[in-house]
């Protein structure tokens, strides 16, 4: 059995007196891909941007429950959020870089870090890049802004960004659903590689994404987690017959 | 970079190939039993249809998990799909090297009368046919798949000389019906062998030239 890298018991999160999410229990996996799917409003993103805080920044939101990140609770007070952060990255839905050099979109969070040795940089802007599978298309011109970049090219840097710091764990927010097939199936195959040295969560609109990309499927409906399992259970025989209607296409 | 639908893919592949070398080898083993009488090597045979059972059930669930999870398309769907189709052929071959095994042992004191038939010459051309499929298929040779074909009227050529013989000789003599009838069975058996080679090898077309042959060779 893979380790289990979060677990949330009871997680129920409001946005001012809405509720968006009731009593979520779920384990995710070490080095698995788990694929957050439903419909619109069904609270998968917020979910998502729970696991490292990013909803604070939005006013009146409040929790309860519990969500353990490795073992500590992430809602507790003397939690650092920005280290939570590094530890748990996330990847936008539209690629956000920079308007910096693309050296420097990587380099970036390194820096804030307090990594001076330029050798040490360089080694992990590299790295980086490769992990994210774009250093190929790039290396010769590290040093160009990287507005220049296509949009594939973009959201694998906002990967590379993410990766440069070494997180544990990373969130997407439907990181392809800007993007064209050819770079959308670059981002699924970095999915399929990077899981083994990362734990990736992914929110999607695109049922076969889920379908291709992911080991567990959670199905959110309505602020609540329906049914979670294997992706091949999931995608074959699903338990529940709200989680067959919706991959069937035959809701509502 | 391979993407998780190639290893995924890769491991249907290896699954079928896997597959239709052991059954190539069992019809082999079976034919030999058949010609040779040998019932030691009839046991063998029955005993490693469990591993082709096998096989057909991994082939259902990795073809099941590739088109629900991966939405195939093109070469990789009709491979697929050719795939589902090879298995179910591959797994009744197998329950026909058991039935013929299973009639050997029937027939082992009749030698004279089983060499006098046209069935060792017979299981011969069946066995060349379902070697030539399944090379044609873990190739791809199509130019091979169509040889099949041809051969296949050979082998109903062959049940219908053996059809009359064995009428012939258990009018003859009364003595001779039981294990003449056994000798039916198993010509009708390598004639459904011949069968399965033929839709073998139009399986291979299809994945090849995405050309449904099924029913236009005849």
């Amino acid at each position: 059995m893979p380790e289990t890298i979060i677990t949330t018991r009871n997680f129920s999160f409001y946005y001012a007196e809405t509720k968006a999410l009731a009593n979520v229990n779920i384990d995710i996996k070490k080095n698995e891909v788990t694929a957050f799917i439903g419909p619109s409003g069904c609270g998968k993103s917020t979910f998502l941007r729970s696991l490292n805080r990013m909803n604070d920044i939005i006013p009146g939101i409040s929790v309860e429950g519990d969500v353990l990140v490795m073992g500590e609770n992430i809602y507790d007070k003397r939690v650092d959020v920005v280290d939570l952060r590094r530890k748990v990255g996330l990847v936008f839905q539209k690629s956000n870089p920079f308007p910096k050099s693309i050296f420097e979109n990587v380099a970036y969070g390194l820096k804030i870090g307090g990594m001076k040795n330029k050798a040490e940089l360089s080694d992990r802007v590299e790295t980086s890049l490769r992990q994210a599978a774009l250093w190929d298309e790039v290396q010769d011109r590290l040093h160009k802004s990287a507005m220049e970049l296509s949009g594939g090219q973009q959201q694998r840097l906002c990967i590379a960004r993410t990766l440069a710091v070494e997180p544990e764990i990373i969130l997407m927010d439907e990181p392809a659903s800007a993007l064209d097939p050819i770079s959308t199936q670059k981002i699924e195959d970095l999915i399929f590689k990077l899981k083994e040295n990362y734990t990736i969560i992914i929110v999607t609109h695109n049922m076969q994404q889920a379908s291709r990309v992911s080991d567990i499927t959670a199905f959110f409906y309505l602020g609540e987690l329906v049914e979670v399992d294997s992706t091949m259970k999931m995608f074959t025989n699903p338990g529940n017959k709200r989680t067959e209607d919706y991959i069937t296409g035959r809701f509502g | 970079m391979q993407s998780h639908f190639e290893a995924e893919f890769g491991k249907l592949k290896k699954t079928i190939q896997d597959m239709a070398i052991l059954v190539d080898k069992q019809v082999d083993d079976t034919l030999k039993a058949l010609l040779e009488l040998d019932p030691g090597l009839c046991k063998v045979v029955k005993a490693r249809d469990d591993e082709i059972d096998r096989f057909d059930n991994l082939i259902q669930e990795q073809s099941e998990n590739l088109l629900a999870l991966f939405q195939p398309v093109a070469l990789d769907l009709r491979y697929i799909i050719a795939a589902m189709m090879i298995n179910t052929q591959l797994e009744r071959c197998g329950d026909i090297t058991v039935n013929i095994a299973q009639r050997t042992m029937k027939v082992i004191k009749n030698k004279e009368l089983l060499l006098d038939s046209e069935i060792p010459e017979m299981a011969r051309a069946a066995s060349q046919m379902m070697h030539d499929a399944i090379e044609a298929f873990t190739t791809g040779n199509i130019d091979l798949a169509r040889t099949v074909f041809d051969k296949d009227d050979i082998v109903d050529d062959f049940n219908k000389k053996t059809f009359k013989y064995l009428v012939r000789k258990m009018k003859k003599n009364k003595d001779q019906v039981e294990p003449c009838s056994h000798l039916l069975v198993l010509s009708r058996q390598l004639e459904r062998l011949g069968d399965h080679a033929t839709n073998i090898a139009e399986d291979v077309i299809f994945i090849v030239e995405a050309q449904i042959v099924t029913h236009q060779n005849k």
